[in-house]
């Protein structure tokens, strides 16, 4: 079974993008950090921790003033939000194609794993043992899945459809592709599509309980990888029907493992599916792409399966790279914010370094792109995987 | 672009409703008995195995395996649920107030929205896309909006399968919903029997559909998000034609219209 061909019959434009993580929060700050290389990973000093890591933090969220007006949706996802918002006046782009379209032809589709749950933890962590929680919880505003899309829809003053995609680490992948279906099904003009994750005791308590947190800042690739940095972020497009010249989503694909929760088959057959089709779908041949983002988590048996299943699909001269060892792994964000700096890597002309990578593992077939090179391209594919062996591969294209 | 295709089947599971044909009875005044123990029992897994499996899991994989015959292997599978899994949730939150702050790694990797979605996935050996949407009260009309539009614009069946069982408790109070409630309906972009009912959908502002029988206003009572899908259900139980609107968010619907086979 294939998917049509809508996306090139009908191009999704992306008009607009904020990313924001520990490497930055504005356009500018990740232009410089994919040309030099840098990480923004650092010790963790997230409260409450039981272990020493790295994580890609934005640091002094807690700071940002949040709008008076919206408090009942004051919690650290959120904040990530509101920075995405105010980044590179997002929000105002936002504001033109309500202006355009009317409010009610705007969608709105965001991608989280966690929401604001960190409100929740702390909740828990101050009642004491078989108390209710406090009466100023409110599920809706924290931890409830769609309590990002809520804010943002309240915020933005956007009544389209909005709704919340949850499919682990590739959430925010799979958001954009639907943001892509309500134009294609002409539910709506413009959608603001993304993921939103943030960091929380039950994301890094949980990797660290599957022994999948590095004590030192994540490696992809490297022989000495032993396990992932948690980061967190958000980001967003806006996608619209367009034609003219600029960056575009161009293909996705999606598949499931079907084999385990969360250790991919070692032949990555998933993995592959969705890659092929993406490329089907933005009907690509395999050398036309130039730059491959891998989902690269630097555990030791994800980045082996999923290198193997690149070079088989796209062969081994494509340059390629995991962009965790610059920004963390920041779970069901990941899609989205990787996608964005995939966005910044294709209009700059660079292809992005993979930070943190010292030796190659000689099991890795394909051309890793150790250190950001200067390169135009015009297409790249940007992988996502998530716990239930869930695959999202997205084609970003430049014209 | 119309959103369109048909409605293969349906299938709704909760206590006291066993089957499609005990919901159609209840509609037609069949009297209704729930019982406050009853627990969802999916037969995809030894039941040993389905044990270790929250309550939201082993409904929703219960509801998939009903619909799962009228469907592909290569289907698309949506899995919308508002509150997802509140129970592995609650037991994570407890172990990290404990000094030693250890989670049970496979409570971690089920406490993903997609877990149920993930374990049927597994269960089924499916490998198409699957897609989890959540959208707190409006989650069954989202859920619909994405199972249209993946069958309409990726030409391929769809399962639908909308779950929700009640918080534990202290989260119940937070979130109250009393009942566990599922259903599932198989969605192509061609008829596949005689008795595939067509539909197409558009966006609008309508009010939404009340349920039109005493069970519906019964389910709707519980609080459960998945009820608000009981007016859809309500029509293709009759067989009438009709239109269903579902609540979005933001003032926004979908009105749903149901035509003749």
């Amino acid at each position: 079974m294939t998917q049509p061909d809508a996306h090139t019959e009908l191009p999704l434009k992306i008009t607009a993008y904020s990313a924001v993580t520990c490497l930055g929060r504005d356009r500018a700050a990740h232009v410089e950090a994919l040309k030099s290389g840098r990480s923004g990973l650092a010790v963790c000093e997230y409260p409450d921790v039981p272990f020493d890591c790295y994580v890609g933090q934005v640091t002094g969220i807690e700071n940002d003033p949040f709008p008076s007006q919206h408090s009942a949706f004051d919690n650290r996802a959120n904040r990530l939000a509101m920075a995405g918002l105010t980044s590179d006046d997002f929000a105002e782009a936002v504001a033109t194609k309500i202006a355009r379209y009317g409010a009610q032809r705007v969608g709105l589709v965001i991608g989280t794993s966690t929401s604001g749950v960190e409100r929740l933890e702390a909740a828990y962590r101050s009642r004491q043992e078989d108390d209710p929680l406090p009466a100023e919880y409110s599920l809706r505003h924290h931890n409830d899945y769609q309590a990002v899309a809520a804010f943002l829809q309240d915020y933005l003053r956007i009544e389209g459809p909005s709704y919340t995609v949850s499919t682990a680490c590739s959430s925010s992948a799979k958001a954009i592709v639907d943001a892509g279906q309500l134009i294609q099904a002409g539910i709506c003009d413009a959608v603001l599509a993304g993921g939103v994750d943030s960091l929380c005791l039950i994301s890094l308590c949980g990797f660290e309980a599957l022994q999948l947190v590095s004590r030192k800042p994540c490696r992809p690739c490297d022989v000495n990888r032993d396990g992932l940095s948690i980061g967190e972020g958000a980001a967003f497009v806006l996608l619209e029907r367009d034609a003219s010249e600029g960056v575009r989503l161009s293909g996705a694909g999606e598949s499931s493992d079907g084999f385990n929760m969360s250790t991919p088959p070692e032949d990555g057959a998933g993995a592959q599916r969705a890659m092929r089709t993406a490329l089907k779908h933005a009907r690509l041949r395999p050398e036309d792409i130039g730059y491959v983002n891998l989902h690269g988590t630097a555990t030791p048996i994800n980045d082996a399966v999923e290198c193997a299943v690149v070079a088989d699909t796209l062969g081994t001269e494509v340059p390629v790279s995991s962009l965790k060892g610059a920004v963390g792994h920041t779970l069901g964000a990941a899609g989205a914010v990787e996608a964005v700096l995939c966005l910044i890597a294709l209009e700059e002309g660079i292809v992005p370094g993979n930070t943190g990578l010292e030796t190659l593992d000689p099991r890795i077939a394909c051309a890793v792109s150790s250190a950001p090179q200067k390169r135009k391209y015009h297409h790249s594919l940007s992988n996502a995987f998530g716990f239930g062996g869930n695959n999202c591969s997205l084609v970003l294209s430049l014209t | 672009m119309m959103l369109s295709g048909f409605i293969d089947g349906a299938v709704v599971y909760g206590p006291g409703i066993g089957s499609w044909e005990a919901f159609c009875a209840l509609i037609d005044g069949a009297q209704w008995t729930s019982t406050a123990d009853w627990q969802p029992e999916p037969q995809c897994l030894p039941s040993r195995q389905a044990k270790r499996l929250s309550p939201a899991i082993r409904l929703a994989l219960a509801a998939a395996e009903q619909i799962a015959p009228l469907l592909p292997p290569d289907a698309g599978w949506v899995f919308a649920s508002s509150t997802g899994e509140g129970e592995t949730l609650n037991v994570i939150l407890k172990a990290l107030c404990t000094p030693e702050m250890l989670v049970q790694p496979l409570r971690f990797q089920n406490a993903v929205h997609n877990a149920a979605a993930g374990q049927w996935s597994i269960a089924a050996g499916l490998t198409g896309p699957m897609t989890c949407i959540a959208g707190f009260d409006q989650t069954v009309g989202c859920g619909f909006l994405k199972a249209a539009m993946q069958v309409k614009l990726e030409a391929r069946p769809v399962g639908l399968v909308l779950y929700d069982v009640p918080m534990p408790v202290p989260l119940d109070e937070k979130r109250p919903l009393d009942l566990p409630f599922a259903a599932a309906l198989a969605i192509s972009p061609s008829a596949s029997s005689g008795t595939s009912l067509p539909f197409d959908c558009v966006s609008s502002y309508g009010p939404v559909t009340p349920p039109a029988s005493e069970i519906g206003d019964v389910l709707c009572r519980t609080r459960n998000p998945v009820a608000r899908c009981v007016p859809l259900l309500e029509l293709l139980a009759t067989g009438s034609v009709g239109t269903v609107t579902l609540g979005l968010h933001g003032g926004a619907a979908l009105d749903v219209r149901i035509g003749r086979p």
